[in-house]
């Protein structure tokens, strides 16, 4: 006897997925963008990449955070009295971010925008919806989101972690006038660091080459200046030539902290050289990109 | 949300129109009068190595300006238009480099959202693009492990998963061995029967324009040599034969007396090489009729597209 055949099912059915061509709606300009950011703040940060593609990134972060939480301990352990004298004040601590902020420049702006170039993916931008200028936005727009990682946001976790441990600013309008100062100096620190690490990138391919150069020039120029005026034979202004402590320079003047100021250095002109490093980056970045012919 | 479409059908018979473009590279000048009309359906941009055609590609695509001259893909300028054009143009450069530490997937993905996808539909038409070009199995791999030929068809990948109404492909075979190049070919072609996408691929490798093309522009010394459907600039380019029962040397003298080259073969001539079928059956009727030869037979040769490109592009 035999077993009976089972009925053939009724939804059974071949499926094959062929080419459907697109009549639907499209998005505009601003979507492409914001995947060219979404997909620069992936790479950047390691995600959908092997581990060892988060190491730097993630590295950098721990170093710009750590201090924190050992500050934060320190105002649970010891008394008010105490903890006031020791632990860093805002201004000091994005200070204290200057070697996270120089590492995360030198490895992760030439990844994110080097990288585009030497893989012909700049090409292909180049073919879709976007121009140049899209393409630099969008670019400019991530690194500086990414850049918050390392100056902006490890000081505001700073400022809740002394809050909440009673070391904080007193009452509600004293917390956002720091929040508010906190919130300018990270966003000073990271459209400068942001825009000098797009300038070193434009002018080579070659990620290494970038980051060497991005290294260089930062601690460089603090060397140079520092022993022309540690001579005696240069005016003080020249402090400002050091391009990694220029913009904690500026920060120390929003939190009014004199005695970390350059002596002899006002305001606007530290302001002025903030502004004139970003304005001379930018336009490297512009003036590279606009020559820069799409080869492939 | 752009709902904005570049409509085709306003130029329903040409989809690329090129009228006098001249561009140059400094000192060298690339095309001095690059004037072609490319139909709908799939198109070789045929040339030698250095011609042009990544050059003309790349105007297409408004990634550089001509100097002089006009020119239209989808009926709007490249150069000016926004990007509503670009939206509905799809590109396969001839490079190889791509992300290397990125999934095919995710590539393919990004290219279709900077392309106006919304990112659900982005993310399904990536995923059966990738499996059209024989990739589904393979889509989570890093583009910088996969193959040459599996980059090229990554590439083709994100060239058609945005649906565009036209896909330039440069050197589309470059680097690939011939049972790949047969299916990248087969591919091509299906994307421009079947599809209803139109194709312009630029080769070097006539045998594989002659395969799946239906229109051809050559380019050569920076102008458009020959361009058209591949069957008409074939037929009655290579000469008529001429069949006669007697008196052939007496038509042959005619006919060279005419200026024409013949070819005096054991039971027939061969007239002309490069002049059009017509005016050679023409003056083989007169030479016929002038010596009352009694003819037999006459018809054109159809000249091969190589035999075309040697012709067009080494005769001065």
């Amino acid at each position: 006897m035999t077993a009976p055949t089972p009925a053939p099912s009724s939804d059974a059915e071949i499926f094959d997925r062929g080419y459907r061509s697109y009549d639907g709606p499209r998005n505009g300009v601003g979507t492409g963008m914001f995947s060219v950011f979404l997909a620069s703040v992936q790479r950047a940060l390691g995600l959908r990449r092997k581990f060892r593609f988060k190491v730097v990134p993630l590295a950098t972060i721990f170093i710009a955070y750590v201090p924190a939480l050992v500050f934060m301990g320190v105002a649970v352990l010891l008394p008010s009295e105490f903890a006031d004298e020791v632990v860093a004040d805002y201004a000091g601590y994005f200070g204290l971010l200057s070697i996270a902020v120089i590492l995360f420049t030198a490895f992760v702006v030439p990844e994110v925008l080097s990288t585009d170039r030497s893989s012909g993916l700049f090409g292909m931008y180049m073919a879709s919806p976007l121009n140049r200028g899209h393409y630099l936005a969008a670019k400019f727009g991530s690194l500086v989101s990414l850049m918050f990682l390392v100056t902006l946001f490890p000081v505001l976790f700073l400022l809740v972690g002394y809050v909440v441990n009673d070391i904080g600013p007193d009452g509600f309008m004293n917390t956002m006038e720091v929040f508010g100062k906190i919130a300018v100096s990270g966003l000073l620190m990271s459209v400068y660091f942001a825009l000098l690490g797009m300038a070193a990138s434009t002018m080579t391919t070659r990620k290494g080459f970038a980051s060497a150069g991005i290294v260089m020039l930062l601690i460089g120029s603090g060397v140079f200046s520092g022993v022309l005026v540690e001579s005696g034979d240069a005016p003080e202004w020249v402090s400002l030539l050091g391009l990694a402590s220029l913009p904690f320079d500026v920060i120390t003047r929003i939190f009014d902290e004199p005695l970390d100021q350059i002596e002899g250095v006002g305001t606007l002109a530290s302001v002025g050289a903030w502004a004139g490093v970003c304005a001379i980056c930018a336009a490297i970045v512009a003036i590279g990109y606009k020559r820069l012919e799409v080869t492939k | 949300m752009n709902t904005a479409a570049v409509e085709v059908a306003a130029s329903p018979s040409s989809v690329i129109s090129a009228v006098a473009v001249s561009k140059s590279w400094g000192t060298h000048q690339v095309f001095s009068d690059l004037t072609a009309e490319v139909p709908r359906g799939v198109t070789g941009l045929l040339g030698s190595n250095g011609s042009g055609k990544t050059t003309f590609l790349g105007m297409l695509l408004g990634l550089h300006h001509p100097d002089g001259g006009e020119l239209r893909i989808l009926g709007e300028d490249p150069a000016n238009a926004g990007p509503d054009l670009r939206q509905h143009i799809g590109y396969s450069p001839e490079h190889h480099d791509l992300p290397n530490d990125v999934a095919a997937q995710d590539l393919v993905r990004h290219i279709a959202q900077i392309h106006g996808l919304p990112r659900r539909e982005a993310t399904t038409r990536s995923s059966d693009a990738l499996w059209l070009v024989g990739l589904g199995e393979e889509r989570a791999r890093p583009v910088g492990t996969m193959s040459t030929g599996q980059r090229q068809r990554v590439k083709l990948a994100q060239a058609i998963a945005h649906g565009p109404s036209i896909v330039l492909l440069d050197e589309p075979t470059d680097g690939l061995d011939p049972v790949q190049r047969d299916d990248m070919l087969a591919l091509i072609r299906r994307i421009g029967t079947e599809f209803d996408i139109d194709v312009v691929l630029s080769s070097h490798l006539l045998e594989e324009v002659e395969r799946i093309a239906d229109n051809v522009v050559i380019v050569a010394d920076g102008t458009v040599r020959a361009s058209g459907p591949i069957s008409d600039l074939r037929s009655g380019r290579g000469g008529v034969i001429v069949q006669l029962a007697d008196r052939s040397a007496d038509v042959a003298a005619a006919l060279r007396s005419a200026g024409l080259v013949v070819d005096e073969q054991r039971d027939r001539l061969v007239v002309g090489t490069t002049e059009p079928a017509e005016e050679l059956v023409d003056a083989v009727r007169d030479a016929v009729a002038s010596v009352q030869a009694p003819l037999r037979r006459l018809y054109a040769v159809e000249q091969s597209l190589e035999e075309l490109f040697l012709t067009e592009v080494y005769t001065p």
